[in-house]
């Protein structure tokens, strides 16, 4: 293990996040608020980074580092976040901070604040920003920005990326990630001209944009979307939150004008059918909590693409509806948005495998001797990434019960021991009964807490990073 | 620019990782995925995997945006076809891999007819590459420049010889006024640039580039001025054999080969009349004395195994053959196999890329200067190019003395129409010279290169 290189690379990625953190220092600034917590942050951040990126190292960087690597740079990416949080006051202890700050990269979007609205302009920037340089990744930005970052950066940007099988756009890492980036900015910019358009403050547009576009869920108002009341503003957010929810790559077939190979992804249109779906389902069972049908469908498509686009934001409580509707919330809740999109959950790609999978299964029990293939987009899926799906949903699981587990020792109900586990795993953001969309997660633990953020971080990177940094086998030298 | 490598084979990946380091954008395809990945996990390049031969997948590979396409499948008839496929999507430049000896012949044809740019065969540029060294016995290496006016050799220093221990400012005048400089160094794997004041020792490979007959010249102070190669000793009868058999037959070599095969060895004494085929295992030591392997000039190992090449080599150096020849492919391990003292070992699927890379250098527009041919030396630790002058090129007409080069660059030998200059602190460049440069590690890929990033002064032509 070239531990050197990996804390090397620790603290490029940290002297580029000391950058970042310059953007909510401007905005402090603009609105005279108090920059100490932003320069302080800075000061600690640029410090540590400086001394890591200067350790002098041997260029040996294979597999195992670049899974650590990825690891790593998320834990102090989380660390590096909270450091604000910290320092600005409004949090009570440093372990609200964090998992602020970690629910804020992961573009989860919980939150310990029971109150938004009194804190410093500043901080709540900083709190959405975190969603947007988490959306696409802190990697994937730094591959984009930071010249010669290794021989071997597709390996930390492919842990980063989510989805079973990582592919690039073009044949260079670094010109792929630019690309992503650009087409990640243009859109997020046209989001936040829609919203200024349908008669949101600047400030609030932009908030709202960073958020929808990592599809994190943080908000700058205390009843989230729902504070404004707007069909236009429900609209274009329901919008953005599904495109951003769908595989980056299926733009650049669109820019690159390949529209056939563009519609004609499995993912997408499952993808497509799925919202559909659960959008006409809801309507419909909520027709009794909603006056009219058009309401009905006005809540239940944005709650829809909320959730499964992994966002979060609220227009209305969910918990308020039947539990055939929230049993809906959690299946979507687990589902998640599209592979290579800036979404997290199991991803649509992977469950529609699953899916053809468990058909050929059930085929062979009765016709035990058919040879049968799966198939995506109509290439052939081979038996290993087939293999690797079931060993990921098994972790993936696994690690929701275990996560649970600990959680339930706060003596809550098992709908919120669960569904925090879940929202925290998938990066969704609200639960059930307690932790709903107009509830928070203050009452929980340092434990749970801790465990959460953990979790949060655990889904983003889609398990196997943060396992691989716990097996002893990682840190063995032979 | 962009490329599309299809088959993800020896060639292939050895031709993807020399492009990746040119800063190329790289796309491979292969129909077999453990290649593919393996391809991708080591490499920063694009995959696709598919039948290179269908336009689809050519097509999703970029292949209609390409300026070059190399198909080096295992199958000839595949990279003909897909270079026709990939002509007609719109690749700017093809090149396939055609390696049958029966399709050789037809070569021209072939190449008309389907639009292949190039057609390059691992095993005639192999042997193409072995007969360069046979006719120069007395380097390990040998390059040549300027159509031949300039060559550059590498050779290995024994304990002895009168330069060891000897500063190169000090050498004795009969060495300095030779028209030959010493441009690098490969020092136990460490590759470096010598200045005036470098101390060579006993088991350094040093390279020199001059004019050749001050390098025969050195040689025969050096005392190891070999003679030219009468008879060869070739273990092997593969495709490589066949091709320098048929070389080394027309400049009149004496040959004698060893295979195993029957079948072969019929083939081979059919095709060439005048060569000895002998058939038996050339590893076994007993058969190769018997056949007075000490009797013959140089020895080349031949077989498929790089193993046995290396092991025989190593007899045949014991048995005092003045210049061995050893076909190895893995090139992992070149840094043991140069320890051992086999300085000439040649890789085919490396030739093979190095070739390519060449025609890719030259594809590629440099701005000020056009690079005329690249070779790699010292195990790839440094490259010697060749460029021309253009109106573009930076500080013409400064003396050497008041430019900064770029720390591991050597501006070696300057050739002004027909002379050739070893450069001193008072030379300069003008507009139609040809300049050969070293470079440690590579990356020049422009003249303009070899200057100081920082360095901008110099000013006007004086």
């Amino acid at each position: 293990m070239n531990i050197k290189l990996v804390l090397k690379l620790v603290g490029r990625v940290l002297l580029l996040e000391a950058a970042a953190l310059a953007v909510p220092l401007a905005v402090a600034l603009i609105y005279r608020e108090d920059p100490l917590p932003f320069l302080l942050a800075i000061a600690i951040v640029a410090a540590v980074g400086l001394a890591l990126s200067a350790l002098p190292a041997k260029s040996q960087f294979f597999t195992r580092e670049g899974f650590v690597a990825v690891g790593l740079i998320w834990i102090f990416t989380g660390l590096v976040g909270a450091l604000p949080f910290m320092f600005c006051g409004y949090f009570a202890t440093p372990m609200d901070a964090i998992f602020e700050s970690c629910s804020g990269f992961t573009t989860t979007g919980s939150t310990i604040l029971p109150e938004i609205e009194s804190l410093p302009r500043g901080i709540l920037f900083w709190r959405a920003f975190t969603h947007w340089l988490g959306g696409m990744g802190v990697l994937v930005l730094a591959t984009a920005i930071l010249p010669r970052l290794g021989i071997r950066s597709h390996y930390l940007t492919q842990a980063e990326t989510p989805g079973p099988v990582f592919s690039k756009l073009v044949p260079k890492q670094s010109q792929t990630s630019k690309i992503l980036y650009t087409m990640y900015f243009a859109l997020t910019a046209l989001e936040a001209l829609c919203l200024k358009i349908a008669g949101m403050p600047l400030y609030d547009a932009l908030i709202h944009s960073f958020s929808t576009a990592g599809t994190g869920g943080f908000s700058n108002r205390n009843a989230s979307v729902g504070a404004y009341d707007s069909v236009a503003i429900d609209v274009i957010i329901t919008v953005f939150m599904l495109l951003f929810s769908i595989n980056f790559a299926v733009y650049f077939l669109i820019l690159t004008k390949k529209w056939r190979e563009a519609l004609a992804s499995d993912e997408l249109r499952f993808f497509l059918s799925v919202v559909a779906g659960a959008t006409v389902v809801l309507t419909l069972f909520n027709l009794g909590v909603y006056s009219s049908v058009g309401e009905s469908l006005r809540y239940a498509s944005f709650q829809v693409a909320a959730i499964i686009s992994t966002t979060g934001f609220g227009t209305a409580d969910f918990v308020l509806w039947p539990q055939f509707s929230q049993m809906i919330i959690v299946l979507l809740m687990f589902c998640g948005a599209s592979a290579g999109s800036t979404g997290g959950g199991m991803k649509c790609s992977r469950v529609l495998l699953l899916l053809r999978g468990l058909r050929r299964e059930i085929h062979r029990i009765t016709h035990p001797r058919c040879v049968e293939v799966v198939k995506l987009d109509g290439k052939l899926v081979s038996e290993a990434t087939l293999h690797t799906l079931l060993v990921f949903l098994g972790a993936y699981v696994t690690t929701v019960f275990a996560a649970a587990l600990i959680i339930s020792l706060d003596g809550c109900s098992f709908a919120v021991s669960f569904s925090a586990a879940l929202t925290c795993v998938s990066n969704v953001g609200p639960g059930l009964e307690a932790i709903g969309p107009s509830g928070n997660f203050a009452a929980f633990s340092t434990l749970s807490k801790g465990v959460m953020s953990l979790c949060m971080i655990v889904g983003r990177l889609e398990i196997f990073p943060i396992l691989v940094l716990f097996t002893p086998s990682t840190w063995r030298q032979l | 620019m962009d490329i599309v490598i299809v088959g993800s084979g020896k060639v292939g990946f050895s031709l993807a990782e020399q492009l990746v380091k040119e800063e190329h954008n790289v796309t491979v395809v292969d129909s077999d995925e453990e290649a593919l990945r393996r391809a991708g996990d080591q490499l920063d390049i694009m995959t696709v995997r598919g039948n290179g031969v269908s336009a689809a997948v050519l097509r999703e590979a970029g292949v209609d945006k390409a300026q070059l396409l190399v198909a080096a499948t295992n199958a000839d008839e595949v990279n003909m076809v897909c270079c026709l496929t990939a002509k007609d999507l719109g690749a700017k430049y093809t090149i396939a891999r055609i390696r049958n000896p029966e399709y050789t012949t037809s070569v021209g044809e072939l190449r008309r007819n389907l639009k292949i740019d190039m057609a390059i065969n691992p095993e005639n540029s192999t042997a193409v590459e072995i007969s360069r060294l046979l006719r120069f016995p007395s380097a390990a290496n040998i390059e040549t420049f300027c159509r031949g006016k300039v060559e550059l050799m590498g050779f290995r220093l024994q304990e002895g010889d009168f330069l060891i221990d000897t500063p190169l400012y000090a050498l004795p005048d009969k060495v300095k006024k030779l028209s030959l400089l010493f441009c690098a160094v490969d020092r136990g794997g460490e590759v470096s640039i010598p200045n005036g004041s470098f101390v060579p020792k006993a088991g350094d490979k040093l390279y020199m580039v001059g004019r050749p007959d001050s390098l025969d010249q050195f040689f025969r102070q050096l005392g190891r001025y070999a003679p030219k190669v009468r008879q060869v000793f070739m273990v092997g009868g593969g495709k490589v054999s066949m091709y320098l058999a048929k070389i080394l037959d027309r400049m009149g070599i004496r040959l004698k080969i060893i295979e195993q095969n029957e079948e072969r060895c019929r083939l081979i004494s059919e095709q060439f009349p005048r060569v000895t085929v002998i058939c038996g295992d050339g590893t076994d030591s007993e058969l190769l004395e018997s056949e007075n392997l000490t009797a013959s000039d140089a020895f080349v190992a031949l077989t498929d195994r790089d193993e046995d090449n290396l092991i025989i080599s190593l007899y045949a150096m014991q048995q005092g053959i003045k210049k061995v020849i050893t076909k190895c492919n893995r090139q992992n391990y070149a840094g043991i196999v140069r320890s051992l003292g086999l300085d000439s070992v040649i890789s085919p699927k490396f030739v093979t890329a190095s070739n390519i890379v060449h025609v890719v250098r030259g594809m590629q527009n440099s701005q000020g200067s056009v690079m005329n041919s690249l070779h790699r030396i010292a195990g790839g630790g440094a490259e010697a190019m060749e460029f021309t002058v253009g109106s573009a090129t930076r500080h013409l007409g400064v003396p050497l003395k008041d430019l900064k080069l770029r720390p591991g660059v050597l501006l070696a030998v300057i050739v002004r129409k027909n002379d050739i200059i070893i450069p001193q602190g008072s030379s300069f460049l003008q507009g139609g010279d040809r300049v050969i440069i070293i470079a440690r590690g590579g990356g020049v890929l422009d003249l303009n290169d070899i200057y100081a990033p920082e360095f901008t002064g110099g000013g006007a032509a004086k």
